[in-house]
């Protein structure tokens, strides 16, 4: 899986979680360009992550997430990495 | 297609749905598509969804004021749970609190708690709120101490909310985790984490009080799977106390508890009879034929029985809707050596050829209790459907295939909790029944008053005290149609009520050649300065409908009225979905309007020196 389509499929995650169908997001958008994107919607997208692409974070991984400067770019990687580590 | 997909394509319909402004269908197909079982995204989905849609979805729904105080994050659930209570009824407003507050927000003299005027506090506590010394040599006596202490800790919360507010409470217990550094031993060491926490929840219901109910959390975790339930990711990353996809159960569960503690269970359980209550159809396989007793299909019809006869002896009414020739229909009842359920536990017995939309109509006419107070059973998804279309506020749930499943499957949508069994539960069954042999003979009987005659009724008058108050505060907190006011009150604000020199609170039981019908009316009247008396609390069981009682309360509450040398009693009638029974209740009786008060409020008077009637009941007044 490369990164695009990470992205691509991560951008259909956003958009059903945050309730808004026009949400176009990009490796460099962060937390604070999404409204509804707070602590308790970081939670919901971890786990609409982790059932969309069949993944599991570890509590290590979910802390990073949570860290500052960490974008949709990073946040794909750690998916990118894990989807590769199922050898998917 | 995964379910989790499925699902979501169903919320993607539901939200073209809101796009195109069809508020009321987004909302509907979202009743449809949400099940206590779905997961956390699926929950968090619903939630936002609802909040999103316009108020007029609410307006027939109860409002209800929420306070969670949680020594954990709970935003999550809060939001779910106002879905699930929609679900239920329900226009959720909730109250926020600080994370881990919890006594700090019922202690601080400003706390904002009371000035939001909650209906419910539920206190959402789990094992980690427990903190108790585990070490081997502890004597028992210590721990035991200890337990008490932390419950004593509840206790005195509990009883500084009651004082500061009118909040019915719930308070959770601990849930056991599935770790055991004892292993086995863990249940046998008096100083051992496990029997520290069953003791304190065995404690915790000892600790209960009126106006108190427990959540049972620690049954909760072992129903959703111990294992999955303590997932402890999210408690290191978020404080998130449990894993987040039995959030829809734990809010579905918490909503139906709400409900009972509202007054809104179900109360009566209509159901079939073919492939229902026995295997088989008995028209076409006889009495011989049929599956029940022998064989394993059906002892799971027998154990399927005997647990809706558990459901009647604690007051579940049972009504029977079956296509069938009546006399067949009754034959198994009658003759089945396996049957448990007798003829006798059955309210209404309705089989015939009609359709069952109709005939639910009929049963709820008959019983006088509304729609959404009943559950339909029937392994039939054809008349399931038909039921659900026409009678939309009938429960219906789906039933499995198996038999073997259908006792959990009705017991898991949680229809009848209660917070609280009264000796008149038992006897309800009986009450329905001699209503019935009362209705055949109004039939019978061609004038009204001739009807009313024959019934040689005889009510009673009483005051509450300590053996009558359960029972009178049970009907304040569940009447709904015959409630003018719509209050609800706890054991001991009544107690407080009764014993004040300047308010009035009588019961009424009423019985006739029929049977007794047993405590069947309340009213609270309160003195407002020299003359006048105002109608608090009228309510009365619908079970005694139209038989009078209504003139018979009044002219008691007009003697109680003089004796104490008034001149005025005021009515108040305060509409809500439920009660349009009694909207005309007060000018039925000669009240005549004062001007409407705001939000529809209406008021009423009675001059007691021009009293326009006399009153005339065909009611006798027993010396017991």
């Amino acid at each position: 899986m490369d990164m695009q389509d990470v992205i691509r499929q991560l951008n259909v995650v956003f958009g059903e979680v945050f309730d808004d169908d026009s949400l176009v997001i990009g490796p460099a958008t962060t937390a604070e360009a999404i409204d509804e994107w707070d602590s308790l919607g970081h939670i919901t997208l971890m786990l609409a992550v982790e059932k969309s692409f069949k993944i599991r974070f570890t509590t290590a991984e979910i802390a990073e997430t949570k860290k500052p400067g960490q974008n949709v770019g990073s946040f794909a990687r750690m998916i990118q990495q894990k989807c590769g580590d199922h050898g998917a | 297609m995964s379910d989790h997909e499925a699902k979501l394509s169903g919320i993607a319909h539901v939200a073209a749905l809101r796009k195109e402004g069809r508020h009321a269908e987004a909302f509907q197909a979202l009743v449809r598509l949400a099940q206590r079982e779905d997961n956390a995204v699926l929950q968090a989905r619903y939630a936002r969804i609802l909040s999103t849609l316009d108020q007029g979805v609410f307006k027939a729904m109860t409002p209800i004021r929420v306070a969670v105080l949680a020594s954990s994050t709970d935003k999550f659930l809060r939001d779910v749970l106002g879905f699930w209570l929609a679900l239920a009824g329900f226009n959720a407003v909730f109250f926020e609190a600080a994370y881990d507050t919890i006594a700090q927000t019922i202690l601080a003299p400003d706390s904002k708690l009371y000035a939001f005027d909650p209906d419910i506090v539920w206190i959402f506590t789990t094992f980690r709120d427990v903190q108790i010394p585990r070490q081997w040599g502890r004597s028992r006596e210590e721990t035991c101490e200890d337990v008490d202490e932390v419950i004593r800790g509840y206790s005195s919360l509990w009883g500084v909310l009651q004082e500061r507010c009118r909040a019915y409470i719930i308070q959770n217990n601990a849930d056991l985790p599935p770790y055991r550094t004892l292993g086995n031993y863990d249940s046998v060491a008096s100083w051992s984490h496990s029997s520290i926490l069953r003791r304190y929840n065995s404690r915790l219901t000892e600790a209960l009080k009126d106006g108190v109910m427990i959540f049972d959390l620690e049954y909760i975790s072992a129903f959703f799977g111990k294992e999955k339930w303590f997932e402890f990711t999210h408690w290191y990353n978020s404080k998130i106390p449990f894993s987040l996809d039995a959030v829809g159960e734990v809010a579905h569960q918490a909503a139906r508890l709400i409900a009972a503690i509202k007054g809104q269970a179900q109360k009566c359980l209509v159901l079939d009879l073919d492939n229902t209550l026995w295997g088989g159809v008995i028209a076409d396989d006889g009495l011989g034929g049929i599956a029940l007793g022998d064989g394993p299909v059906g002892e799971a019809f027998v154990d399927f029985q005997r647990y809706i006869l558990e459901l009647k002896e604690r007051g579940v009414i049972l009504a029977v809707c079956s296509k069938n020739d009546e006399e067949k229909a009754r034959e198994p009842f009658l003759k089945h050596p396996d049957m448990r359920l007798k003829l006798e536990d059955i309210s209404v017995f309705k089989a015939n050829w009609g359709n069952k939309a109709d005939n639910i109509k009929d049963i709820a006419h008959q019983l006088n209790i509304g729609l959404d107070a009943i559950v339909f059973v029937d392994d039939n998804p054809a008349e399931r459907e038909l039921v659900a279309r026409f009678l939309p506020q009938v429960v219906v749930p789906v039933m499995p295939d198996d038999p073997s499943r259908y006792r959990q499957t009705l017991d898991h949508g949680r229809y009848f909790e209660t917070i609280g069994i009264s000796a008149e539960d038992g006897k309800r069954t009986e009450y329905y029944r001699s209503n019935m042999a009362r209705d055949s003979a109004r039939q019978d009987s061609c004038d009204l008053a001739g009807y009313l005659q024959s019934l040689e009724m005889e009510a009673s008058v009483g005051i509450v005290d300590d053996f009558h108050l359960p029972r009178v505060v049970q009907l304040i907190n569940k009447s709904n149609q015959f409630h003018l006011t719509t209050t609800r009150y706890g054991e001991s604000v009544v107690k407080e009520l009764a014993g004040d020199q300047d308010v009035i609170c009588r019961h009424f039981s009423l019985k006739d050649k029929f049977g007794d019908n047993g405590l069947i009316a309340v009213v609270i009247l309160k003195r407002a300065g020299d003359l006048e008396y105002v109608v608090d609390t009228w309510c009365m069981s619908c079970r005694v409908l139209a038989r009078g009682m209504e003139e018979y309360i009044c002219r008691t509450m007009i003697d109680l009225g003089l004796e104490r040398g008034i001149r005025r009693i005021i009515g108040v009638y305060i509409p809500t979905a439920k009660n349009g029974l009694v909207a005309d209740l007060y000018p039925r009786l000669g009240f005549t309007p004062i001007a409407p008060v705001a939000g529809g409020t209406m008021r009423w008077q009675l001059d007691l020196d021009r009293l326009p009637g006399k009153y005339e009941t065909y009611i006798g007044t027993s010396k017991t």
